[in-house]
Parts: C-alpha cells; sequence; structure tokens
C-alpha cells in the first residue's frame, strides 16, 4: 500500500497540468450531475411536500354555478364517494382573465376567492408568502413575484371578458394546484372589500370552486374525469375548469425538467471528455515510462500494483474532484433553485441531499475505476528485460504519409500532416470531444435560431397553432360574426379552433380541438404520423397519448360526449404540449355527430398593420354580449413563452461557456503529450533552424485535419439526429418528433468558429515550446 | 494479442451476418391495408358516387366501383378485380357504398400483398449477396495478413541470419512486435546483441590490466614501510656487526623507495594552506559589488566593467581592494578616480586618489614588510597592507603596482584573464 | 591572408550547476576562417561542444562577442539564431538526431524546404548529396531506424550541406559509429571540405583529428594551443608526426 501510494505521488507530481485539467473536468461533470439528481429528484419532491402542506386538494374544480342545487348535489356526490377523503366548496368568482406578465400577456381561467376564505379553508387553503399592511387589493400567486414582475404595491391591470379592472398588489401567496397560469385553474385572493365590489358587478360569474382530497393521489386524473362527467350530465348548461393532482405536477415542473435534461447531458458529455483524457493520459503515461515501469516490474513489483497506482491517482483526485464539485453545486444551487422558482412559483428550501451526492461519487468513482483499469491493461504484458532495453517503439513505419518531395502542402502543413498522422490515440481524442462539442454546438444553433432569435417555431411546436387574435362567439350569431369577417380587410386569414371535452371510452377525457378544415392549419407539423382527420368519421390523437395506450394509425375508438357516442377511424397522430400531450383532434362534423357547439373560437390572422387589441375591441362592441372572449393571441405567447426564452439563454451561453473550457483543457492535455513526445525533435527541428513561431504553427496544425474532420463530421451528423434528440429530450411534455430548422449558416461558422478556437487554443498552449533549447542535444558535457 | 482480436472480428461478422439475415428472413412484411386511405377512398368515392366519370382517385391504392348490379362504374387501372368474384379470389377487400342509409354500390380495393412479399424476398436476396462478399473480404484480407505477417518475417530472418554469419553484429533485427514471431525474432536480435556484448567486453579487459598495473604500484608503499618496520628491528636486536651494517643498508634503501614513494603523494600542504590564495574563475561583473563595498564612503564613481572571465580568488581580491581604499580613507582622504580596462592578458583596475602621492623615494619600498610611508606616523597600522595584497595578486598569477599619478597615489590591480598566458602556466604548473 | 568567417572576442559561457557556476569557457578569442578545416581537440569536459554550439548560434553565450560577418550574433534572440542557423550553417551530431518519424529524404528536406522553395532544384541537389555519400534511392525512402549507424550519419551530412551553408559544424561526427563507418563518415568530410567546404568539427579522437588542416587543443575552457598541418600532404607522415607532437605538449 506504502509503495503504491508513493507511485501515485511520483506520478502525480510528473503530470501537474493534466492532474488539474482531469480535475477540472470532473469537477465540472459532477456539479451538473449533483444539480441534475438534485433537480430531478428532491425537486420534484418538493411539489408534494407544498401540497401536503397547505393540505390542498387533488382534484380542483371550478363551476360557472352558485346555485345552491348544484352545491347541494356536489356535496352529496362526494360525500358518497368511498375514494374522497374531504373537501371542500366555497364561494368564488370565475372569468378567464388576462394580465401583463413576463413582457406579454398571460390568459389564464381566473379563480378569484375572497382572502379570509381562502387562507383558511380545510382543504386547498392559500399559504401567504409576502404580506403588507396594505387592507385593499389583491394578492397574486408567488410565480407573478417574481423576476421582475409585480411587487407588493404595484398596480395590476386584469381584464376579465370585457371589463378591465385595476388592483393594488397587496402581496403574494403559494397554491400549489392553482398557482401558475400552467395548472388549469389560475387562483387570485381578493379582500374582502374588493370582492364585494366584484361580486356585484358583471365582470365575473358568481361560482364555486371545490377542492377534494382522495384517498389515492394516483387516481386524480380519473376521479376528475368521473366527477366532471357527473356533473355535466346533471347540469349541462354549467361551465366548468379544472386541474388534478397528475396534471399540476407535471405541467408546473416542465421548466425544471428541461433544465435538470440539459443538465443531466451536459454532465455526462462532460465526463465522457474526461474519461477520454484519463484514458489518453494512462494511455501516455505507461509510453512514456515503459522503462521505468519495466524497472519495476524488474524489481518486484506486480502487475496488479503498477495498476492499482494508476487507478489510486486517477481515482483519488477523481473522488476528491467531485466531492468538491458536489460541495460546490450546492453555491449554485441556490441561483438554479431561484431562476426555477421563477418557472415554477413554488418555493423551495435547500437541503442536503445525501442519495444525489452518494450517487454522483459512486459513478465519477465507478466510471474513473473501470477507465483506468482498462486503459491500464497494457501493463501486464510490459516484459521487464525488453521495456527496459529499449521502451517501447512508438513509430510504425507502415509508410510515408506525407512525402515531401511529392507533396503540394507547404513545408509547415507537411510537417503537421505528419505528425497528425502518426498519433492514432490524439486523434480519438480530439476526434471524441469535437463530435461532442458539435452536438452542444448544434443543439445551442437550434435554441439560438429556434427559440431566442425567432420564437414561433418554438411556439409551434409547444402551443401548435397561433393566431393574432382569437375571438369566441355565441353559435346563435355565427354566421353573421363570419360574414362580418369575411368582408373585413383587416382580416387575413380566419379559422375555427374551438375547445371541446370528449370522453374516450375505455380511456381519458380528451380535451379536443375542432376545425372547420385541416388542411388550412398553419401549423402542419404537429401531426408526426399519418394525416388531420378530413371526414366526420375521422379523429387524430396526441401521439404520446396514443403510444400510452397502445393505439395505430388505423384504428377505431369510441368518443363520447353529451351522453352520445360514435366510433371514429384514427387518422393521425399529433403533439401539443398544451394539454401534455392528451388530446384530440377532429372537424367540426365529425364533433357534431355526437355534441353540438353553443359557442366557436375563431382564430384570426390579421393584417401586418392591425393593432390587434383595437380590432378585439372592435369586435367585442359591435356583437357585445354574443362575444365570450377575444384574445391577443401573440401578447399571451409572448408573456408565457418569454419565460422559456430567458431560461434557453441562460442555458445556451451557460453550454457554449462549458464548451469553451472544454476546447482549452484537451488542447492542453494534448499539446502537452505531443510536446512530451517530441522534445528531441523539436530540438533537432530548432537546430535546424526552425523557430519557435513556425514550431507552434506546426504543432497547432498537427492537430487540425483531426478537429477540422471530426467538426464537420460532427455537426453533419448532429444536424441530422438533432431533431430527434430534442424530441427525446421534450418527451415529457407531449412531444414526440421535432422539425425544428438546423441553422445552417449558423452550424457553418459555429463549426469554423470551433475550429478557429481550438487552432488558438492550440498555439496558445504550444508557447511552452519556446522553453525547448537546442542546446539539450549538446553531446557529453 | 492481435491473432485474438482478428479472431474476434471475424466471428462478430458472422454473428453480424447471421444476425442480419434473421433480421431480415423473420421481419414481418407489413402487409395490412392502411386503413386510412381505404377510408378516405371510400369517401370520396361515396361523395362522387353521382358523378363517377368525374371521380378522381385522391389515394394510392387501386381500386375498382360498382353500382348495384355488379356493373364496374370506375377502375383506377387495367387488370383490377372487376366483380365480387375475382375480388374473393384474389383476396381483395370489399366494402358496401352507402347513400343516406341505404347500400347503393361495392368497392373493391385491389390486395397487392404478393407484390410486397416479392419485394421481401428480392431484399432478402440481396442482404445474403452482401454477406457473401464479406466473407470473401474476409478471406483475402486473411490470406494478406498470413502473407505479411509470417512470410516476410522469415524472409528477413534469412537475411538476418546471413550477416551474423558474415561477422556483421552491428544490423540488428528489424522487429515489428506486432507479427507473429515478434517474440522469436526478438530472441535472435538478443543473441546478437551479446554477441557484440561480448566482443566488447573483452577489449575492455585488456585496457582494465593496464590499469591494475598503475594501481599495483601504489600499493607498493605498504609492503615497503614492513620492510623498513621489520629491519629496524633486526638491527636493533641484532649482535652481529656484519647483519647490522645488511640491516642499516635495507633500511637505507627502502627508506629511500619510501621516500620516493612518499614524494609522489606528499605535497607541502600545511604551507599552502597558512594564506591560501586559491584563484577561480568569475565573471567581471561581480568586481561591480566587490568595489562598492571597498569604497563604503562612495568617494569614487564606477566606471562599467568590461564583460570577461577573471582568475581570482574572490575573497582575497576583496581584501586586497579594501586595503587599497581604506589606505586612501587613511592617508588622502580624497575623491577617489577608478578606472578599468581589459588588455590581453589582464583585467586592469586603477584606482587614484588626490592626495598628492607618496615621495618618488619612498615608491619602490612600500609593498615591503613592515614599511611604511613617511606621512603614516600618526596613523596606526602595521604596514602589512600592501605587503599582503602584493602577495595575493601575485598569488592569483596578476600584479599590483603601487605608483604616483597625476594628482595622488594610484594603485593598479592586474587580474589575470582567465585562458591569459599565464593562465595557462598556472593550469601547467597545476 | 585567410578571409575571417568566426570571429570571437572573449567569449565566455557558464552554466550554473545546483548554485556553483561552471565556467566552460573562458575569455575565448578565436577566429575561424573561410576554407579550413578547423578541428577542435580536447578531453572530454574541456569545452569542445560548447564552443561550437557557441560558434554556430546554436546557444547564446554568457560574456563576449561573437562576430560572424558584420552581425554580432550574441545579441541575437532564440529566433534570430534560429534565421542565422538555417541561412549559414549546417549541422552534424554525435547522436546523428535524424527525425525518427521521417524518411531518409524527407529528413533532408525538412532542413531544405526551410531555406528554399525550389522544390525541384532542391530534390535534385538532394539527389546530388546524397549520390556523393553513397547512399542509394532506396535507402533515400527507408526511415531512420531502418539504416545503418554509419548511413544515417552519412545522411545527417546531407541534411547539413543540403542549404549550402558557410560553414558546417560537426560534433564528434563518429562517436557512435564503428571503425568503418566512421572513416566513412569521415572521407566524406574530407571530400566536401577539399571542394572548398569551410568545416569545423569537434573530436577527442586523433584519427579523426589528422583530418583538419587547423587543429586547436582545448583545455578547461581555454584554447591551450594550435597546430597547422596545411602544408602536409594527406598521407604525409609528417603530418601524423606533427600533430602528435603538438598533442603530447598539449598534454594529450
Amino acid at each position: 500500500m506504502k509503495r503504491t501510494m508513493l507511485l501515485v505521488r511520483s506520478n502525480i507530481r510528473k503530470a501537474k497540468g493534466q492532474t488539474v485539467a482531469i480535475i477540472m473536468l470532473i469537477l465540472l461533470s459532477s456539479i451538473m450531475m449533483n444539480l441534475w439528481l438534485m433537480l430531478s429528484t428532491d425537486y420534484m419532491k418538493n411539489f408534494e411536500r407544498s401540497h401536503t402542506k397547505v393540505n390542498d386538494g387533488h382534484v380542483t374544480i371550478a363551476a360557472y354555478t352558485n346555485e345552491e342545487t348544484f352545491r347541494e348535489f356536489v356535496t352529496d356526490m362526494l360525500s358518497g364517494s368511498d375514494e374522497v377523503t374531504e373537501f371542500s366548496v366555497r364561494d368564488a368568482l370565475c372569468m378567464p382573465g388576462s394580465f401583463s406578465y413576463g413582457g406579454g400577456e398571460i390568459m389564464a381561467s381566473l379563480v378569484i376567492l375572497e382572502k379570509d376564505t381562502a387562507l383558511c379553508a380545510d382543504v386547498g387553503k392559500a399559504e401567504l408568502t409576502e404580506e403588507s399592511d396594505l387592507s385593499s387589493g389583491i394578492y397574486l400567486p408567488m410565480l407573478y413575484g417574481s423576476g421582475d414582475n409585480y411587487s407588493v404595491g404595484d398596480t395590476i391591470q386584469l381584464a376579465l371578458g370585457s371589463e378591465t379592472l385595476e388592483y393594488t398588489v397587496c402581496g403574494f401567496f403559494n397554491s400549489p394546484m392553482m398557482g401558475s397560469h400552467n395548472c388549469g385553474v389560475t387562483m387570485m385572493l381578493l379582500t374582502e372589500d374588493k370582492f364585494r365590489a366584484l361580486s356585484e358587478g358583471n365582470a365575473a360569474y358568481p361560482s364555486t370552486c371545490i377542492s377534494l382530497r382522495l384517498t389515492d393521489r394516483t387516481k386524480s386524473e380519473e376521479m376528475k374525469t368521473l366527477l366532471l362527467d357527473g356533473m355535466a350530465e346533471a347540469f349541462p348548461d354549467v361551465m366548468f375548469v379544472s386541474d388534478s393532482y397528475e396534471e399540476v405536477s407535471e405541467s408546473r415542473y416542465i421548466s425544471s425538467m428541461i433544465c435538470a435534461g440539459i443538465l443531466s447531458v451536459m454532465a455526462f458529455l462532460v465526463l465522457l471528455i474526461g474519461v477520454v483524457v484519463i484514458s489518453s493520459n494512462v494511455a501516455n503515461t505507461i509510453q512514456d515510462q515503459m522503462q521505468n515501469l519495466g524497472a519495476l516490474k524488474a524489481v518486484g513489483y506486480r502487475s496488479g500494483q503498477l495498476v492499482s497506482s494508476f487507478v489510486m491517482q486517477f481515482v483519488v483526485i477523481s473522488v476528491l474532484a467531485a466531492v468538491i464539485g458536489c460541495a460546490l453545486s450546492y453555491c449554485i444551487f441556490p441561483a438554479v433553485s431561484g431562476m426555477m422558482v421563477s418557472q415554477t412559483g413554488i418555493p423551495y428550501q435547500i437541503r442536503v441531499l445525501p442519495v444525489p451526492f452518494f450517487a454522483t461519487i459512486g459513478f465519477v468513482f465507478s466510471v474513473v475505476a473501470l477507465t483506468v483499469l482498462l486503459s491500464a491493461k497494457k501493463i501486464k504484458k510490459i516484459e521487464p528485460i525488453t521495456a527496459i532495453r529499449q521502451g517501447v517503439a512508438t513509430h510504425h513505419f507502415k509508410k510515408n504519409a506525407v512525402p515531401l518531395d511529392l507533396t503540394r502542402l507547404p513545408l509547415h502543413a507537411a510537417l503537421a500532416m505528419k505528425t497528425a498522422s502518426s498519433g492514432l490515440k490524439q486523434n480519438i481524442t480530439i476526434g471524441i470531444t469535437m463530435l461532442v462539442l458539435s452536438l452542444i454546438i448544434v443543439f445551442s444553433g437550434l435554441m439560438f435560431e429556434n427559440m431566442i432569435m425567432d420564437m414561433q417555431p418554438f411556439v409551434d411546436m409547444f402551443v401548435g397553432e397561433s393566431a393574432d387574435s382569437c375571438i369566441d362567439v355565441n353559435v346563435s350569431r355565427e354566421s353573421e360574426f363570419l360574414s362580418a369577417m369575411k368582408t373585413d380587410s383587416r382580416v387575413e386569414k380566419m379559422h375555427l379552433h374551438t375547445n371541446v371535452n370528449v370522453q374516450h371510452l375505455g380511456g381519458s377525457l380528451l380535451p379536443g380541438i375542432i376545425y372547420d378544415d385541416f388542411s388550412k392549419f398553419n401549423n402542419q407539423n404537429i401531426v408526426i404520423e399519418g394525416r388531420f382527420p378530413k371526414y366526420d368519421n375521422e379523429v387524430a390523437i396526441a401521439a404520446k397519448y396514443a403510444r400510452e395506450n397502445g393505439l395505430k394509425v388505423g384504428d377505431e375508438i369510441v368518443l363520447k360526449a353529451e351522453g352520445n357516442e360514435q366510433t371514429y377511424l384514427i387518422t393521425g397522430l399529433t403533439q401539443l404540449t398544451s394539454y401534455l400531450g392528451k388530446d384530440c383532434a377532429m372537424t367540426r362534423e365529425g364533433y357534431e355527430r355526437i355534441g353540438t357547439l353553443s359557442n366557436a373560437s375563431y382564430y384570426i390572422d390579421l393584417t401586418e398593420d392591425t393593432d390587434i387589441d383595437d380590432f378585439n375591441s372592435e369586435v367585442s362592441g359591435r356583437f357585445g354580449n354574443d362575444i365570450n372572449t377575444a384574445l391577443n393571441i401573440q401578447a399571451i405567447l409572448e408573456g408565457s413563452g418569454g419565460v422559456y426564452v430567458a431560461l434557453a439563454t441562460v442555458i445556451v451561453t451557460a453550454i457554449l461557456f462549458v464548451s469553451g473550457i472544454i476546447v482549452v483543457f484537451v488542447m492542453y492535455l494534448l499539446v502537452r503529450t505531443v510536446l512530451n513526445g517530441k522534445k528531441r525533435d523539436y530540438g533537432i527541428l530548432k537546430a535546424l533552424g526552425y523557430t519557435t513561431g513556425q514550431l507552434i504553427l506546426q504543432t497547432a496544425l498537427s492537430f487540425m485535419p483531426a478537429v477540422i474532420l471530426s467538426a464537420a463530421v460532427g455537426i453533419t451528423v448532429c444536424a441530422q439526429i438533432i431533431n430527434p434528440l430534442t424530441a427525446l429530450f421534450f418527451s415529457g411534455v407531449g412531444i414526440v418528433k421535432c422539425t425544428f430548422t438546423v441553422p445552417l449558416m449558423f452550424n457553418i461558422f459555429a463549426g469554423i468558429g470551433l475550429v478557429l478556437f481550438a487552432f488558438a487554443a492550440a498555439c496558445l498552449m504550444s508557447l511552452r515550446i519556446k522553453k525547448i533549447a537546442p542546446r539539450a542535444l549538446i553531446s557529453g558535457e | 494479442m492481435k491473432y485474438r482480436r482478428f479472431l474476434g472480428i471475424v466471428v462478430l461478422v458472422f454473428v453480424a451476418e447471421i444476425a442480419a439475415l434473421i433480421f431480415f428472413m423473420n421481419r414481418n412484411v407489413d402487409d395490412r391495408q392502411d386503413v386510412v386511405s381505404v377510408n378516405e377512398a371510400l369517401r370520396s368515392v361515396q361523395a362522387d358516387f353521382d358523378e363517377m366519370e368525374r371521380h378522381q382517385n385522391v389515394t394510392a391504392l387501386d381500386y375498382t366501383v360498382l353500382d348495384k348490379d355488379g356493373a364496374v362504374l370506375f377502375q383506377t387501372a387495367a387488370g383490377l378485380s372487376g366483380n365480387i368474384n375475382e375480388a374473393v379470389i384474389h383476396r381483395d377487400t370489399v366494402l358496401d357504398i352507402e347513400r343516406d342509409g341505404a347500400v347503393v354500390g361495392k368497392m373493391i380495393i385491389h390486395n397487392d400483398a404478393s407484390q410486397m412479399r416479392d419485394d421481401h424476398r428480392r431484399r432478402i436476396a440481396a442482404v445474403f449477396i452482401f454477406a457473401s462478399i464479406v466473407q470473401c473480404g474476409c478471406l483475402v484480407g486473411y490470406l494478406f495478413y498470413i502473407n505479411r505477417h509470417v512470410k516476410k518475417p522469415f524472409r528477413k530472418l534469412e537475411r538476418f541470419a546471413e550477416n551474423v554469419a558474415g561477422g556483421n553484429l552491428d544490423i540488428p533485427l528489424e522487429m515489428d512486435r506486432q507479427n507473429l514471431f515478434g517474440a522469436f525474432t526478438e530472441s535472435f536480435d538478443i543473441m546478437r546483441s551479446e554477441l557484440k556484448k561480448a566482443r566488447f567486453a573483452e577489449a575492455r579487459a585488456n585496457a582494465s590490466k593496464k590499469e591494475l598495473i598503475a594501481q599495483l604500484s601504489h600499493d607498493i608503499r605498504t609492503p615497503v614501510s614492513s620492510i623498513l618496520a621489520a629491519s629496524e628491528v633486526g638491527a636493533a636486536t641484532t649482535d652481529n656487526e656484519k647483519d647490522r651494517q645488511n640491516y642499516m643498508h635495507i633500511i637505507h634503501k627502502a627508506d629511500q623507495i619510501g621516500t620516493l614513494v612518499t614524494n609522489l603523494f606528499s605535497a607541502t600542504l600545511e604551507e599552502l594552506q597558512q594564506l591560501a590564495v586559491e584563484p577561480a574563475d568569475m565573471e567581471s561583473g561581480e568586481l561591480t559589488g566587490m568595489l562598492l563595498d571597498a569604497d563604503y564612503f562612495h568617494y569614487s564613481e564606477l566606471p562599467p566593467v568590461p564583460d570577461c572571465l577573471i582568475f581570482a580568488d574572490k575573497v582575497r581580491l576583496q581584501q586586497v581592494f579594501d586595503n587599497l581604499f581604506s589606505n586612501s580613507y587613511k592617508y588622502a582622504n580624497t575623491k577617489i578616480d577608478v578606472a578599468i580596462a581589459v588588455t590581453e592578458a589582464y583585467l586592469t583596475v586603477r584606482i587614484e586618489d588626490h592626495g598628492g602621492g607618496v615621495l618618488a623615494e619612498e615608491l619602490p619600498r612600500l609593498k615591503e614588510k613592515y614599511r611604511r610611508g613617511s606621512n603614516s606616523n600618526k596613523m596606526e597600522g602595521a604596514g602589512l597592507g600592501l605587503y599582503i595584497s602584493d602577495c595575493f595578486m601575485k598569488e592569483m598569477q596578476g600584479e599590483l603596482v603601487i605608483e604616483n599619478g597625476a594628482d595622488g597615489l594610484a594603485a593598479t590591480v592586474r587580474i589575470p584573464l582567465s585562458g591569459s598566458v599565464r593562465f595557462k602556466e598556472f593550469l601547467r604548473n597545476a | 591572408m585567410k578571409e575571417a568567417l568566426i570571429k570571437t572576442e572573449r567569449l565566455s559561457k557558464s552554466f550554473s550547476n545546483g548554485g556553483a557556476m561552471q565556467h566552460v569557457l573562458k575569455n575565448i578569442d578565436l577566429t575561424i576562417y573561410k576554407g579550413d578545416f578547423t578541428v577542435i581537440m580536447g578531453a572530454s569536459g574541456a569545452g569542445k561542444s560548447t564552443l561550437l554550439y557557441a560558434l554556430s548560434g546554436m546557444d547564446t553565450p554568457t560574456l563576449g562577442k561573437i562576430t560572424v560577418g558584420e552581425a554580432d550574433i550574441s545579441d541575437f534572440n532564440s529566433d534570430q539564431l534560429a534565421v542565422f542557423r538555417k541561412e549559414h550553417c549546417g549541422f552534424v551530431f554525435q547522436q546523428i538526431y535524424l527525425l525518427d518519424t521521417m524518411s531518409v529524404l524527407d529528413n533532408v528536406l525538412a532542413a531544405g524546404l526551410l531555406v528554399s522553395s525550389e522544390k525541384k532544384a532542391l530534390v535534385s541537389r538532394a539527389k546530388e548529396l546524397f549520390a556523393a555519400v553513397g547512399i542509394s534511392e532506396e535507402t533515400q525512402r527507408k526511415f531512420p531506424t531502418q539504416i545503418s549507424g554509419g548511413e544515417a550519419q552519412r545522411v545527417g551530412i546531407v541534411r547539413a550541406l543540403i542549404n549550402s551553408p558557410e560553414i558546417l559544424f560537426a560534433d564528434e561526427p563518429t562517436g557512435a559509429l564503428n571503425s568503418k563507418s566512421g572513416l566513412d563518415v569521415l572521407d566524406t568530410l574530407t571530400r566536401f571540405h577539399e571542394a572548398g567546404q569551410s568545416v569545423v568539427m569537434v573530436t577527442h579522437d586523433m584519427r579523426s583529428a589528422r583530418r583538419g588542416n587547423r587543429i586547436l587543443y582545448i583545455q578547461d575552457g581555454v584554447v591551450m594551443g594550435e597546430c597547422d598541418l596545411g602544408k602536409y600532404k594527406a598521407n604525409d607522415k609528417a603530418r601524423h608526426e606533427k600533430l602528435s607532437a603538438f598533442l603530447v605538449e598539449m598534454g594529450w
């Protein structure tokens, strides 16, 4: 053991720089890995903790009615159920409303409660996170208090239907089930005076807010469907909005899941590079020290001891680095958590988590140990005598790769090619590194092009269809509305886009999109297999839902609405994220086989210079109460998408920064290895009259074939596979297939940039050549 | 081991081929009817049923439309089933065409499964051919490998053996550890190098014999002293005068040998050690520091020291400078001019004060032992400074010259350059 | 009067050896003349190689001046020295120092192409030189580890001469060779000298030294003496005797 430690120490001392580089790579990797594990384990559980703390409901339903008969019906139904443990029924005011947030506008189904009622309910109470002595105004979910959105004392303009109300923000609260526009229902609290004023007005419907807890929370989705079905049957005229534990727990963590996903990919990639570096390092050390190792064997060290000295060396540093990395990740976690809270809107208390810590350490340990064991296997083959006698031939004379008398390359390039062609190991290291970096770059390019520069592709991907304005009109005046729109010069394009709910017999409640003509759908890409429905017996369903239920294109399913059942043929699979991969699309004729539309939403594209808000208010004014809602979709998209764009920007910046560091490290290690191996050659070349600059150029150039080739291959291949990879990444939210445009020019320039950066790094690292003096060649003195 | 890897690759190729074949053989041809297209075809036919002559096929299917009586209304291509019987034989799909709930005709969707099966068969054949080509490639590769790693090394070995037989032991056997005979050929090369070593060892043995003789002569001293001691005892104890004279003779001769040997090895070490001057090479630049040290009142302005290598004892030279400067402080106490120049053989440092100098007749005797100048009455001192300094400089193969300059007494210290004539003499004597 | 190529003025070279200064060259005033085959002799450790490397701009002197033509190369930085070396000097090393990763021909061209971009002319000059030292076409395609030491050293000479340097510096060129190969190398050097090439060679081998027309003897970093063999014919017995006498006088 003592002997082994001696070897370890001498090895480390001989390669300080490499040790530092390996430490940095492992450090980076373990920071990200630990963050990822913390995010994906405890951070998710945080919702559950928060949920339990306020005794929140597993199902929340808001009904647009406050009739006593309804409430009695609900109370009976819930008390009679074995599944329901407790519930609360509260007075509320409901209305879809919009307000500005994140630079745009947010549209949400608002459930407005009186503050004190909300705070002391048995089930589904709100928990104040920030209070003030303002006594008249509104309390918002804490999500809207993050960043530079709202703070206490600000005024919020709430657009409810056609009215716009102004409130002073008095504080913020936390509500797991109703604390975000990502939930189906968004809660807001008003102080008593304001609540009374609103109930007396017409802006919002007097409603009932029902929260209930279940014995088995995994059945929340099922239970919600069941209850809604029952209520809709008994009260067909009442409108309902709802959410369930399953839906909310998933949707509130989309961004942290994405973030965790990216972290995990980065962590593995960096670790991969670390592993490549370690293995080439081991191989080089063995090569360099062949004679020493032979001598050690000759004096009686066993192969196992020598191998274990290597293993010890790297494992000790790696585990140390991993421990430090984990510790550092706790320093970074508050920042990450802060960013996440602004996305999830649920407060998080940072805690020490032993499981991710040990998992990270254990993983790093086993990967490093395995790598070293495999790469140090060569030691077993060293024959002491051969090794001492002559070391091991470093060059095989296969053939002269670049004969100087025939090549047309300039001298330095030709010499660089000679070096490049003789270093297979270094080329492999470069290759793997560059492939990984290409992936990172292509991904950044994708994010940059499709999200940061222009949000539209991203919106198309996640929202499916967008337009400028969405106007919901009662069916009674639909034809009048249509003819008015047709003659309106500001309208460029218009189509039906109404949301309904249908029940899949033997499956879930599926929110459905009703469309008049799917061939006019702006974003045809959301159908990833098959086609949109065309005839009245056809339906397209969400790909994720289809996969989970074993449905294929060509299968028939039975759909039910308003008590009627009909059989439909599945013609296509879609991906829309609004309902987390659980929805369907059908034509109007198709839906009318089972139900009737009471109101119709139209998506309207307006000419460039039309002000959307003006248009909306004008149309609303013209049709009065028959217009249910008129939304500015662009503003809403900006509001909810802006947050994701900000997140993407942070991620892209971070990963590009990490790539830069990786390039520098890897170049450092490679140059070091080359310089160690070719010290004598460089001495000779210097003696012949090569200047330091020329040799630096040669060294840097010698990496370039591998760099250029692997960057080109990497970027080409990654550009092909990035869409499926991204889809895999977002599969949690219902994405099965991505059709983002891969920015060609960006990739080309990024590739060139990467090559140039690698070249610059190699040049910089090669400055050590300056220290090699031809004097070292002097004989005998 | 390369052989094992090669075998592994061959096995891997085999497994891959078999896997590919099994995969292609067992792959189910998806010969199910495309329901969605069928639905579309049916719907489009139903819509157009009244004017079938204007009907356009919107799908990729082939089908026939029959009216209620079995007459063909529409066919997407020639050669499709024309009636229900043919359709049954051909396993085609037969559907009812309904309008307003009543059946108005039949639609026969063409069954193209046999076409698909043919394609499938062709694909399997292609895979098989490809696999065979890979096999051939492996075989050719193996033959090539055998030639390169078995036949060629043997030929090389032949040439090597010829060389060794011809006595040329310098040409190594080119070894390729990769080939099968790596270890084998290596032992041949070890044999060659051992032979070469043996030759070299023989030559060395001859040389070391001469060394041995030289060493033996040194060892003579010990037995000589034994002889001396024994003879002295003999001379003291014998009564016989003749014997004693013989003993005395032996003692005398042994003494002579002893002296000769001692002369060789003993040196007048003690004498040298008293005021040892051990000059060595040093860079002239170091003089600056030494002069600054000596001139602690900063009476002088130091000129730049020309670069060269001088031969001096640093400690003694410092003493010389100290002495010269303190003399000047004592007797003249004026500003001091220092000039440094390099000549052929010396680096000269001339230190001159402005104190008017000494009487001309006193000059030659200043450097003598216990001699002091006439103006030294009031000053303490033994008159040894310049004498010792002069000795030091002589020991260093240099000189100290004292003379009257234009304004005062001038001392010129001549330090020999390393490599100068006097230095070479010193080297030869040493 | 012979034309001076290199002139040194109180050239000194010191190395720091674990704190203690080691003075290897001491105030050397020396002139190397054009057309001479100058041999620097001395016991090992006397400073002959250090002198050679200082003269050739491979290393900078600690003190003193070295002038080559008009230029004072003692003030040059390492890149200026590199340019100086490639333009004026050729080197033959005791350990030969061919680059193992390049073929014999490429080794020569790697030096040649640095100075001249006329590849064709260069290749034909290389072939001429190879022919002159007796290196076959086949050997030119081989790698340094595949040829014998003698061949390698002759390749080394070709490499040194490819740029037609003013001076050829040879550091114990026969040191690592057996006597037969050594003789070949010496013959080669002599031939080039007779053709007008200025050569400066370091050796501690008398047989090699006899090839020179001017012998410098170095001891402890000082040129102890020199001896002119120019007036004797190559195979003259007197040449050998004169050299022996000189070496005895020098304490060889």
